[in-house]
């Protein structure tokens, strides 16, 4: 390997060093350079975290060699606020409360940098173009909109420079009061350490060998060449682990690494510590599976019939979780009805997207405690996990949460920390794993796929009588949370709604599929679609306004809900109000008034998406026209 | 991953012929590395070793641009970014800088070159139609000489083109086309960083009075395995009054443009749109006349 001489002016400083020659930019500035702020997302130039100034114009590090930094001024998110003094527009993100988990933000700040310096006077729309490379999923975009156009008004005098620092609160008042948040600063300058930015010294890194089948029986595992390597630390798979295997949020199903057999494509068989992580690589490519395949079950409803290959043996029906809720007689009910409507719903498996991928760091520390620092949404059940799998007093486990770059559900389980835990404990030196983003899509959970039958009874006036709902969903190889979100569908399927006879089934179902876990929402969602859609349905068959069908069935304050849950308040009527209201729908049935409706082509309408703003805006073609 | 042993940035032509003689067999020329990188990755060509990778963007022959009165000449190496940056170049390819606001995104487009995106050969990419509808000659060069062909005739395929072995592509020699109004219409599942689902360059070269069609140059992709220049519709317009009626009736002339495997009759639709609402747009910046066509029109297809 013949290294590259690397001289450059980093961050207004001359660096001249060696850099392995397959290093992309980004790696040089994280790993070799120890300048974390700037971030990998996707590694694919898609998402915008990595982005850097390479001589002044704004570049994804992740798609640059670094051999092409020879000669040229890179600055990273470090360079913004160097002397500790945050620039205006990271001081317009944290006014504006445009960082939430804040693994986009640095990327997002520079872009944002980049627009401003292009065109100090971009408009909304610019702003919006110009930030095109970059992703964020949790704000919804508009806060970071708005925090770019605060700073562009500020950069132009249009308003004073005290904008950036007011507050709505005084004298310590929180509760109801547009706050700034307290963790924006750390982001906005990219000086918050997420677990993937983190090292020990002595740390090795870890890569993990995954299953390239869905359904087969692990005959053997030979991991001997790739523990002869250099460099490789320490080989584990799950004969190493020395206490009782299995995690999950309800059900303890799910080994640390595949046990006597593999559930998913994707599924962890054994993992790799070593000196760096190419070595870790070619490590891992080194282990010999013997595989026999077993056949598969990818459809939930066939793996529900007799006869349908078994996922778990505990399992022998493949059901993960039933959950039934009956209430007053539903038969009853649909004979009294004026109009019974039944119709099919589904909805897909979907991915949580977090711009961080799953990381973590583990070690063993002076008095032997097993830590794991990683972005955990769930540490003390992880914790309690841990030791039973590893065989620990639990004052010898420690979880470390590490700030979680968006998790919405998808870093509940506890889908790496084992091995970390393992590896750390087998080779005694600090363990680093970065998923990813392919990684982290294929062996993480998903929401749960549905499919939802959904019977409704009503009276002509709009009154719901009955509802019967069965739901299937494909839980996927292992369990993970299934069993809630199963639970939280089933008690939300009916909705906010006062309906006297109710009969709900969902059923959580094994298949050799991704698994699914928690997803924002946890499975209402799922039978909410089918239930609010349904509702959408009947009131175009009743002639009614969707609005008020809602609100002739809606629970009031002291409501008892279809499990018996007393509700002190029900704010779903103000809920209703501010949507008509903010919606300006035009009341009445939706059914006769096609384009003749009011409430569309409104100036509040957007129109259809294009790109091209900056055309008008500085008129670099305009003039040769 | 892409692992390299070495990473080369020759300094010139001859340097980098010397370096791929020298490791003939063992290397990839890489130019933005903007579709290298995400390639060599999982559910692609996942981790891949290479033992050379040779960069030609540092070489000057590859970076040179010259516009003349009657043809335009590009250095492989073009970023994407310098059609939107360079107003006289926008001004002889006016079709380019509007590609190059959908291209990728800023800051790809900063990176990504001209030559990558043509050698790269995707259906889809955004670039060849439009140096399609200029008449692009590809210029190949090699230790042993140099020789150039038409790009409709380099591109051969889906990933494929005529690059021999041991051959670069220097540049691109095409028609300056300053006059006309140009416009590009894509599709794909979000703004940015998209791929395109549909594609179109569209050039109009209007009359004194902005009333009548003197030229136009029109190129598709993303619904076939190669770009496609639109001869038909070109001579359909060709020195005809513009009307809304000449464009729509010039959407619908029956050529089965669309061989994708998927999505059929969107594209067919996507398509017929794009044709009227693409020759709209070029012939406004071209300077069509205020009445030749109608607001009913504009807003049908805007």
């Amino acid at each position: 390997m013949v290294d590259v001489r690397l001289n450059a002016t980093i961050n207004g400083r001359k660096v001249s060093r060696d850099a392995k020659p397959h290093l992309r930019l980004l790696d040089f500035l994280r790993d070799d350079l120890n300048l974390t702020g700037n971030k990998e997302g996707c590694g694919a130039g898609e998402c915008g975290t990595c982005s850097v100034f390479v001589d002044g114009v704004l570049m994804k590090s992740c798609l640059m060699p670094v051999a092409k930094a020879q000669g040229a001024q890179i600055d990273t998110i470090e360079s913004l606020a160097k002397s500790g003094e945050l620039s205006v527009l990271q001081k317009a993100f944290h006014k504006a409360g445009a960082s939430q988990c804040g693994y986009c933000i640095p990327g997002m700040v520079m872009a944002a940098t980049a627009a401003l310096r292009a065109n100090p006077f971009a408009d909304r729309e610019e702003i919006k173009e110009r930030l095109g490379g970059n992703i964020c999923r949790c704000t919804g975009y508009q806060k970071i909109f708005d925090a770019v156009e605060l700073a562009r008004d500020v950069q132009n005098g249009r308003v004073p420079a005290t904008a950036l620092l007011e507050t709505d609160t005084a004298d310590g008042e929180v509760i109801g009061k547009n706050v700034r948040r307290i963790d924006a600063p750390s982001k906005v300058s990219g000086r918050l350490k997420y677990a993937g930015d983190m090292t020990m010294p002595g740390m090795l890194h870890v890569q993990v060998l995954r299953s390239p089948h869905a359904h087969a029986r692990i005959v053997s595992i030979d991991t001997s060449a790739a523990l002869a390597i250099a460099g490789v630390e320490s080989v584990i798979t799950s004969a190493d682990v020395p206490g009782k295997d299995g995690f999950g949020v309800f059900v303890h199903d799910q080994p640390i690494m595949a046990r006597g057999k593999v559930r998913y494509v994707g599924e962890a068989i054994a993992a790799v510590a070593a000196e760096d992580a190419l070595t870790a690589k070619r490590a891992v490519a080194a282990i010999k599976v013997v595989y026999e395949q077993l056949a598969p079950v990818f459809d939930p409803d066939e793996a529900m019939l007799q006869g349908a290959p078994v996922v778990h043996d505990y399992a022998p029906d493949n059901i993960t979780k039933h959950i039934p809720i009956r209430v007053g007689d539903v038969e009853a009910g649909f004979a009294e009805s004026d109009l019974v409507i039944e119709e099919s719903y589904s909805t897909q498996a979907i991915e949580h997207a977090y711009l961080e991928p799953e990381a973590g760091l583990a070690y063993v520390d002076h008095d032997d405690v097993v830590t794991v620092v990683s972005p955990s949404q769930n540490i003390t059940h992880h914790r309690h996990m841990l030791a039973r799998i590893i065989d620990k007093p639990i004052s010898k486990v420690r979880f470390i949460m590490s700030p979680v770059g968006g998790g919405f559900g998808g870093k509940e389980d506890m889908i790496y920390q084992g091995m970390l835990a393992l590896l750390a404990m087998k080779a005694m030196r600090p363990v680093r794993l970065v998923y990813t983003r392919e990684e982290s899509i294929i062996s993480t959970a998903k929401r749960h796929p549905s499919r939802t039958t959904l019977r409704m009874g009503v009276m002509r006036d709009g009154r719901i009588k009955a509802l019967a709902m069965r739901m299937v969903c494909d839980g996927g190889a292992y369990g993970l949370s299934t069993e809630g979100v199963m639970r939280k569908a089933a008690i939300l399927a009916a909705g906010p709604y006062n309906i006297p006879n109710v009969r709900i089934d969902t059923y959580g179902i094994y298949t050799n599929n991704t698994p699914s876990g928690a997803f924002r929402s946890f499975g209402a969602l799922q039978t909410q679609f089918a239930t609010e859609s349904q509702l959408d349905i009947i009131a175009e068959r009743l002639g009614l306004d969707p609005f008020e069908i809602r609100r002739i069935n809606a629970m009031r304050d002291g409501a008892t809900t279809h499990t018996k849950q007393t509700l002190g308040s029900v704010s779903l009527m103000r809920a209703l109000d501010a949507a008509e209201q903010a919606s300006g729908w035009e009341a009445g049935a939706p059914t006769v008034r096609g384009g003749t409706r009011g409430d569309l082509g409104h100036d509040d309408v957007r129109p259809s998406v294009t790109l091209g703003t900056r055309f008008a805006a500085t008129g670099t073609q305009e003039a040769a026209e | 991953m892409l692992i390299c042993d070495e990473y080369l940035t020759p300094a010139s032509l001859d340097e980098a012929f010397a370096a791929m003689e020298r490791h003939r067999g063992r290397y990839r020329v890489v130019a933005g590395c903007t579709d290298t990188l995400p390639w060599a990755r999982e559910g692609r060509a996942g981790d891949v070793e290479i033992p050379v990778l040779i960069d030609v963007t540092k070489i000057p022959e590859l970076n040179e641009r010259q516009i003349g009165d009657k043809r335009v000449r590009l250095g492989a190496a073009t970023p994407i970014q310098r059609f939107l940056d360079d107003a006289a170049l926008g001004r002889a390819m006016p079709a380019m800088p509007r590609c190059a606001v959908w291209f990728a995104d800023d800051q790809i487009r900063a990176q990504a070159t001209l030559g990558g995106n043509v050698v790269n050969a995707s259906p889809a990419a955004d670039a060849t139609p439009c140096l399609e509808a200029h008449d692009a000659i590809v210029e190949l060069a090699s230790a042993k000489g140099s020789r150039s062909m038409p790009l409709r005739e380099f591109i051969t395929g889906p990933g494929k083109t005529q690059l021999a072995e041991d051959e670069l592509v220097t540049g691109f020699e095409c028609d300056a086309l300053a006059g006309f109004g140009g416009s590009f219409e894509k599709v794909g599942h979000r703004r940015s960083l998209v791929i395109s689902v549909v594609c179109l360059a569209v050039m109009v070269k209007l009359d004194r009075d902005g009333r009548t069609i003197e030229d136009t140059r029109l190129a598709i992709a993303g619904i076939r395995p190669v770009p496609r220049r639109l001869r038909e519709i070109e001579d359909h317009l060709r020195g005809k009054r513009l009307t809304g009626e000449l464009l729509e009736e010039a959407a619908d002339m029956p050529l089965d443009l669309v061989q994708s495997r998927s999505r059929q009759e969107y594209r067919r639709d996507v398509v017929r749109g794009f044709l009227v609402r693409g020759l709209i747009a070029a012939a406004k910046r071209a300077g069509a006349s205020p009445d030749a066509l109608t607001q009913e029109l504009e807003a049908a297809y805007g």
